[in-house]
């Protein structure tokens, strides 16, 4: 009975229990286990229209924004003779550049590599889920472009990087292979030069609605970067001799178009580093910077070049004294430095400083750090000059390599750049030491010596000549040579180690 | 069987529906009964109600315990007192009636919220921890942090000094990476409440659930474990409590710095032997050493905080009634900071017949918060480090009364603090409301159904006007940052609960079921801008379009529950408990969404045993075991699915900015739970009549599957994983006695400690270390934090420091004599590498508290301290003082005479060498004790009529700490400025300190 009892008594409140969770289910709603994922995000997939593919590519651009605003991007560029940085303060990983003694564990080195493959990534993405669009009626010139611009800005990043590191992965995927290798260093060029000639078939001859300076690339840009490449591929570790003609030619090609193209020779050097003249027919590839947007400002200007006690400096970017010493007089020298300031005598850092850092006087406001300042990634001055010294490497410099020469030297010296001018003209001697030593003065305090230095292998030699300087303070005190070398100068010692900590989490580069 | 079911489908829907409406209504021949009602001691009892069965008839017990009714014959009284065996007593032909209550056993033994459901103390089968008020209602609280903080074995509480700020809680450590470490917060059975919410005042009892037995029926969210918050319900008599007090804050030590007049004179001597001139005259060094500028004395300040509580309770057998409202206003210990916070609490039960009851808790708050440090810039430091590495030169202000924002030569290299602070405003209004009811129906003898519905809004508005330099429109100084935002959550929780009781002979069950499902939706839109020129949050009108931006996102979230629960006793000597929660959550797709959480456990009363019950050493045993898996599901809701990040900018004109989007995150459609099991075995031992108990529990959790945010290789695009395995193992153990309990005189003593051992099992691919987020203030990137396996997480990363470079040795390229050594290796080009390693942790592995209670005739007394061992402090403030690197221009330390000089070569580097902060030169011991709590407290009674008793009390709060960190509090280090602050605890970016607080008060009871 008492059994029969509590099995009747089970059975209720199995029944209750089913009755009221069928109660709760039916007036109370059951929880929505599938909540729609596009009310607050739209997941990604294929682009279906243009303006989503621009605005991929937009996201492209703000991730090499990120990559490019501070000094970390061309840090390694601080091993070149015509930079040096502060003795002390929190300056060290620049340092390490400067005194050839680049650790693995260098933070600028790490920051650098992450930014700029996670950019690289953000461009492949764009290419994998733009390929579909060409199926749908779309605008096929504005396609072009847009693919022409990821195409472009890859390889100038893979460009950028491989000239630090040599050997580096070059991933092409959306998804990046944890298992990838460092490519040697020729499949680095060979990817490079794909890219930017695949960019240049792409893009058109000058791009629509931009500023002067191809804030975005057009095909001459990626012929300009195609000449840049192939002289560092003739040059150390590939040492490709072959490779001299083809920079020679994509030179010249850049040259012949330079007008439809929108490229040449801005008329006075000073001009190129006024803020108002960020936008400038000289740059072939510019990253442009807006101060007053939501921080997109560019941060390697204005104090970063000014000693602590000169306008509140950061002491971060100065000229080597000597580099200083040893620059011609003249016009060149008065657009590349500060001569009006009292560095000598700084209690902080005694230096020159640069103008192509802090600008002319009164051009950036007080204290900035923040500027509109774009980057020339690549001035037309260089192109002649690329042209200049590849055909002096390919045989018996021609009338117009020497012209090229010529036209840089005129506007040194504030001559009209297309008027011949005996005064400065040169037509004879080693026009390839003539180009190198006029890209020493012209590119001085761009983060490009140092990559003059590793392809012509003279690092030894540019490097051992910081001393003896001549320069004095006010006291009458010989200067002293500010953060010495302390590492090899040797070839072993011109590419930077892969990071540790990228090591760390994919092992298979450090195979 | 059908009609069965319909018609019990509509006592259901009646239930649920129109509980509210029921009533019974009776109409009798009257007759008036008489009598009193009586304690053991024949002494009456005032207050006890005397109702009608079945009815809403009622009266009360006057003081000496009589009461007159009218009744029929056919009517059962209903004698009930609260803590007493309540009594039916048919009525017949009695006029007079006299009562005599038992006393409830089952009352006197403590009751446990174990989730759910209720347990007897001595029926508890897992870990659980109670706090009641009693023990901490003698220490002055703001916050419910403070009340667990070293009361309960298993939990630890690092709390920060900042006013407002909420404190981090871990139950038996730390389980996850990603995830997050919180526990689980229920309030009266609604689940997921912020506990920074809830007023100390209001709490009743808290339980702390700590083993896996305890923990599984919260299934998937439990792994931290749950912390069990039931609120005050009102009885008897209305009882009108105010309670005022007024506390005084003070920064309780200073760190040693150099004086302004030794640093001009330091400086003055390092510019001359450079051979340079020396920056400070001699009337200038006089100057300063007659008017020293201390930083610290500018930044810190005497806070003046006032606690203000009414509360009015009371009730009868029908209606309980608990309100309160409460005031804090709490100023910081560093100027402008601040905290407000208002509330209001209303719980009313009513019993509406003899089976229907029902509760309905509402609580609404507004609080405020100014200036919150942890929202100021801190990449190179918090306000409070850089007001230390300040310019001691400098005053805040120059003699035209402007601010001096920057120091040209010295110290700090960025904006003066103090200026600031001063000019800056942000305030945080976070505004709640949480409702819930709960509907309790006997639909059987000992089956009862409830019902718990909550629902949560949170409002939560941000204005901030921060300002750090010059405050000026400059293109570049870009140093005002102004912004508004807001955040909006709602939830809602429906939970049924089943329960089932019954008693055969020797065998008790109690079995409970529940289904229960919640919802969480958020909402946030934020807008930004910077160099506003005029100050004030509500001039973004004049901020500049072109630098303005907006930030809006969201999450919807929710989860459905079933959940079995058996319980099982023979002779109250055996108790089995074993369960099984069902969870389906919406973050994670379909076929990885639902969860299973099992346990079981055991306890075993020894108190028959012949060597107990003799009671000559033992008066008391019990053995406890239990095993069981809980989940944690903590993530964003959109973990497992593809983002793309479309906040991203660029300006190809350099004036405009276009809109841009980039992939932020790729899906993983197999995102699960992450799963802890966990196997607890315990004892309980009662010694003298129990007046000395100890209970100790050993465990060990392995937590699988952790929820990791991980990065794709070489980008930035998250991917979310469930990876590897952390263990804790520990041992808790608590002891309570009542070491005198006289009439006049009682003391009781409560002591818990805490041993636990984390150590990382496993990551994943075979990694042997995953680097942290957290990054040096030093400008250098350096990573401060390493998780490793087969040590604990959240390790400090960074170099082994082993003294200076002598002169006799061979140097290395680029050293000097006195620079400061690392362990490193020296390559064939003479370069010497820094070798970077694991350097110290910043969890203790033993913490403990011990509170005593006192009492003397009308006098209290409690003390409280409590102490952390065997954990570091990464003290990068103390790194920073030392110079020479990022920011930190100059030494201020103090010149000990310890400094390596070619004369003396010790192992203190050089004065001003170059210095890295991320070395093991500046991991600390953090060991401590603290002497939490000391307060006296004197209590008149009837002092005046119309009031019941009156208390006057005085206390002070962190009035002494032992340890031998040099810096604040070894206690409180820094909320790291991203990821998760378990793999970054115990580093100090310029923590905010924990004050030491003096407070007087009163309360009323009327």
């Amino acid at each position: 009975m008492k059994y029969i009892q509590s099995k009747m008594l089970l059975k209720k409140v199995t029944l209750a229990f089913f009755s009221i969770t069928f109660v709760g289910l039916t007036f109370q709603g059951c929880a929505d286990l599938d909540p729609d994922p596009q009310e607050f995000n739209l997941p990604p997939g294929q682009f279906t229209t243009l303006d989503e593919f621009e605005a991929g590519v937009i996201g492209s651009y703000s991730l090499l924004y990120s990559a490019a605003r501070m000094t970390t991007f061309f840090a390694p560029a601080w091993a070149g003779d015509d930079m040096t940085t502060h003795v002390l303060s929190n300056k060290a990983d620049f340092r390490e550049f400067d005194q050839r003694n680049v650790t693995n564990t260098n933070g600028r080195l790490l920051n650098n590599w992450n930014q700029i493959y996670n950019t690289i990534n953000s461009l492949n993405s764009n290419l994998e889920r733009g390929k579909s669009l060409g199926d749908f009626d779309v605008d096929k010139d504005r396609l072009d472009r847009l693919r022409g611009e990821v195409y472009f800005l890859r390889g100038l990043l893979f460009h950028h990087l491989t000239r630090v590191h040599s050997k580096i992965p070059i991933p092409i995927t959306e998804i990046p292979d944890p298992e990838e290798r460092p490519a040697s260093q020729v499949e680095v060029y060979e990817r490079i030069e794909a890219d930017f000639l695949k960019a240049e078939e792409l893009l058109p001859v000058i791009y629509p609605d931009t500023n002067p300076g191809a804030p975005r690339p057009n095909s001459g840009s990626a012929r300009a970067m195609l000449a840049r490449l192939y002289l560092d591929w003739a040059g150390f570790p590939v040492k490709d001799a072959t490779k001299f003609a083809d920079a020679a030619t994509s030179a010249k090609q850049v040259m012949d178009n330079a007008t439809a193209h929108g490229f040449e020779l801005e008329e006075d050097l000073e001009d190129l580093w006024k803020v108002e003249n960020r936008f400038n027919s000289e740059s072939v590839f510019t990253i442009s910077y807006c101060s007053p947007c939501t921080d997109l400002a560019n941060r390697k200007y204005g104090i970063t070049g000014l000693p602590a006690d000169i306008g509140s400096g950061w002491a971060e970017t100065f000229a080597e004294v000597r580099f200083f010493e040893d620059f011609p007089e003249g016009a060149r020298k008065e657009a590349t430095f500060r001569t009006d300031l009292n560095w000598q005598n700084s209690t902080d850092h005694k230096g020159p400083i640069f103008k192509k850092i802090v600008g002319p006087p009164g051009d950036l406001p007080a204290n900035a750090f923040a500027t509109d300042r774009n980057d020339f990634m690549m001035r037309y001055a260089e192109v002649l000059l690329i042209f200049a010294e590849a055909s002096g490497q390919t045989g018996t410099p021609s009338a117009e390599a020497w012209e090229a020469l010529n036209m840089v030297r005129r506007r040194a010296e504030s001559l009209p750049a297309d008027t011949p001018d005996p005064s400065v003209d040169i037509t004879s001697g080693d026009i390839v030491e003539l180009a190198i030593t006029e890209r020493k003065w012209e590119l001085a305090g761009e983060y490009l010596r140092w990559y003059d230095l590793v392809r012509t292998e003279t690092m030894q030699e540019a490097l051992s000549q910081r001393d003896p300087q001549t320069t004095t303070d006010a006291g009458g005190n010989l200067l002293r040579v500010i953060n010495p070398i302390i590492g090899s100068l040797g070839t072993e010692n011109y590419f930077s180690p892969i990071p540790q900590a990228a090591i760390d989490i994919s092992p298979a580069l450090g195979e | 069987m059908k009609k069965q079911f319909t018609g019990l489908l509509r006592t259901g829907v009646l239930i649920a529906l129109f509980a509210l409406f029921l009533g019974v209504q009776q109409t009798m021949a009257q007759q008036t009964v008489t009598g009193t009602v009586t304690d053991e001691t024949d002494s009456g009892i005032p207050g006890a109600n005397v109702l009608i069965e079945g009815t809403t008839t009622g009266v009360v017990t006057d003081l000496d315990g009589k009461f007159s009714i009218s009744a029929s014959p056919e009517d059962v009284l209903l004698i009930s007192y609260i803590g007493y065996q309540t009594q039916k007593i048919p009525v017949g032909s009695q006029t007079s009636i006299n009562v005599k209550l038992g006393t409830d056993t089952e009352f006197l033994d403590e009751v446990v919220v174990i989730g759910y459901g209720t347990a007897k103390k001595s029926d508890l089968t897992g870990a659980v921890s109670q706090v009641t008020t009693e023990s901490f209602e003698r220490q002055p609280i703001t916050r419910v942090e403070e009340a667990l903080q070293g009361r309960a074995a298993g939990v630890s509480v690092s709390s920060s000094g900042a006013p407002g700020s909420g404190a981090k809680v871990r139950i038996r450590g730390a389980n996850s990476i990603t995830g997050g470490n919180d526990p689980l917060i229920v309030v009266d059975g609604v689940i997921g409440v912020d506990l920074r919410t809830i007023n100390p005042n209001d709490i009743a009892s808290m339980e702390v659930l700590k083993d896996a037995s305890a923990l599984a029926i919260y299934g998937s969210r439990a792994s931290n474990g749950v912390l069990l918050v039931s609120t005050k319900k009102g009885s008897g008599k209305p009882k009108l409590i105010l309670d005022q007090f007024t506390t005084f804050s003070v920064v309780p030590n200073k760190v040693p710095l150099l004086s302004s007049g030794e640093f001009a004179q330091q400086k003055n001597e390092e510019r001359l032997n450079a051979g340079s001139v020396p920056p400070f005259s001699d009337e200038e060094i006089a100057a300063l050493n007659a008017n020293p500028i201390d930083y610290q004395d500018i930044i810190f300040q005497t806070g003046v905080s006032n606690n203000t509580q009414l509360s009015l309770s009371g009730g009868d057998d029908k209606v309980k009634y608990f309100l309160s409202g409460n005031f804090v206003d709490q100023e910081g210990i560093i100027i402008t900071t601040g905290y407000e916070r208002f509330s209001l609490r209303s719980n009313v039960n009513a019993q509406l017949n003899e089976k229907l009851k029902l509760g309905l808790n509402l609580f609404g708050s507004r609080e405020t918060n100014t200036n919150n440090l942890d929202n100021f810039n801190r990449f190179k430091g918090s306000s409070i480090l850089r007001t230390l590495t300040w310019d001691p030169t400098l005053p805040v202000r120059d003699e035209n009364g402007e601010y001096i924002l920057t120091s040209a030569s010295f110290a700090n290299n960025g904006f003066n603090p103090i200026a600031n602070l001063e000019r800056s405003n942000r305030e945080r209004e976070a505004d709640r409301l949480n409702a819930n009811i709960n509907i309790g129906y006997e639909i059987a003898e000992g089956l009862n159904y409830n019902m718990i519905v909550g629902l949560s809004t949170l409002n939560q508005n941000t204005e901030s006007y921060i300002v750090n330099g010059d405050q000026s429109s400059n293109v570049g100084s870009n140093h005002t940052n102004l912004s508004y935002s807001n955040f909006k959550n709602t939830s809602h929780q429906v939970s049924n609960i089943l329960n089932w009781k019954k008693t055969f002979d020797k065998h008790s069950i109690d079995l409970t079921g529940v289904y229960e499902f919640q919802g969480n939706r958020s909402t946030i839109n934020n807008y930004f801008t910077t160099d506003v020129i005029l100050p004030g949050f509500f001039l973004g009108d004049n901020a500049d379009p072109g630098r303005e931006s907006f930030f809006n996102d969201g999450g919807v979230s929710s989860i459905q529950s079933y959940l079995g629960r058996a319980q099982y006793n023979f002779e109250s000597k055996l108790y089995l408990t074993a369960s099984m929660r069902i969870d389906e959550s919406s973050k994670f797709k379909k076929g990885s969404r639902t969860g299973y959480f099992p346990s079981a456990a055991v306890a075993y009363t020894m108190d028959d045993m012949a060597f107990v019950k003799d009671g000559k050493v033992l008066s008391s045993l019990k053995l406890r075991a239990g095993w069981g898996q809980v989940g944690n599901e903590n993530i964003n809701p959109t973990a497992g699915l593809a983002r793309t990040n479309d906040g991203r900018v660029f300006s190809i004109d350099g004036a405009n900015q276009l809109p841009g989007s980039v992939l932020s995150q790729v899906a993983n459609p197999d995102l699960t739970w992450e799963t802890t099991t966990q196997t607890n075995v315990g004892v309980d031992f009662g010694v003298l009549s129990n007046r000395l108990t100890l209970s100790v529990d050993y465990y060990v959790k392995n937590t699988t599957d952790l929820l990791l945010a991980t990065q794709l290789p070489r980008t930035n695009i998250n991917k979310f994983l469930n990876v590897g395995e952390v263990q804790n193992q520990g041992i808790d153990l608590s002891l309570s006695a009542a070491v005198i309990d006289k009439e006049d005189f009682t003391w009781d003593a409560n002591f818990n400690m805490s041993f636990i051992q984390n150590e990382v099992l496993e990551l994943f691919d075979e990694q042997e270390q995953i680097l942290g987020n957290t990054i040096s203030v030093d400008g250098t990137g350096n990573r401060l934090n390493v998780i490793q396996v087969g040590e604990p997480l959240g390790q400090f990363y960074g170099l082994t420091f082993l003294g200076t470079w002598k002169s006799d040795e061979d140097l290395p390229n680029g050293i000097s004599p006195g620079d400061a050594k690392y362990e490193g290796f020296v390559d064939e080009n003479n370069i010497y590498t820094n070798t970077l390693s694991a350097i110290g942790n910043g969890t203790p592995t033993l913490t403990w508290g011990f509170n005593q209670n006192l009492t003397y005739k009308n006098w209290d007394f409690n003390i409280f301290i409590q102490a952390g061992h065997n954990f570091d402090v990464y003290n990068q403030v103390a790194g920073a003082i030392n110079g020479g690197t990022g920011d930190y221009r100059d030494n201020l330390s103090p010149i000990t005479g310890e400094e390596w000089t070619p004369e003396n070569e010790t192992e203190t580097p050089r004065r001003n060498a170059a210095n890295l902060l991320n070395s093991s030169r500046y991991v600390e011991k953090g060991d401590f004790a603290r002497l939490s709590n000391v307060s006296v407290g004197y209590t008149f009674d009837n002092p005046i009529k119309g009031i019941e008793n009156l208390k006057l009390y005085a206390s002070g709060q962190n009035l002494a700490l032992i340890t031998g960190y040099s810096g604040y509090d070894p206690e409180v280090t820094s909320s790291p400025t991203g990821g998760n602050s378990d793999v970054a605890s115990g580093i100090n970016i310029g923590a905010f300190p924990n004050p030491r607080t003096y407070t007087v008060g009163l309360k009323v009871g009327f």
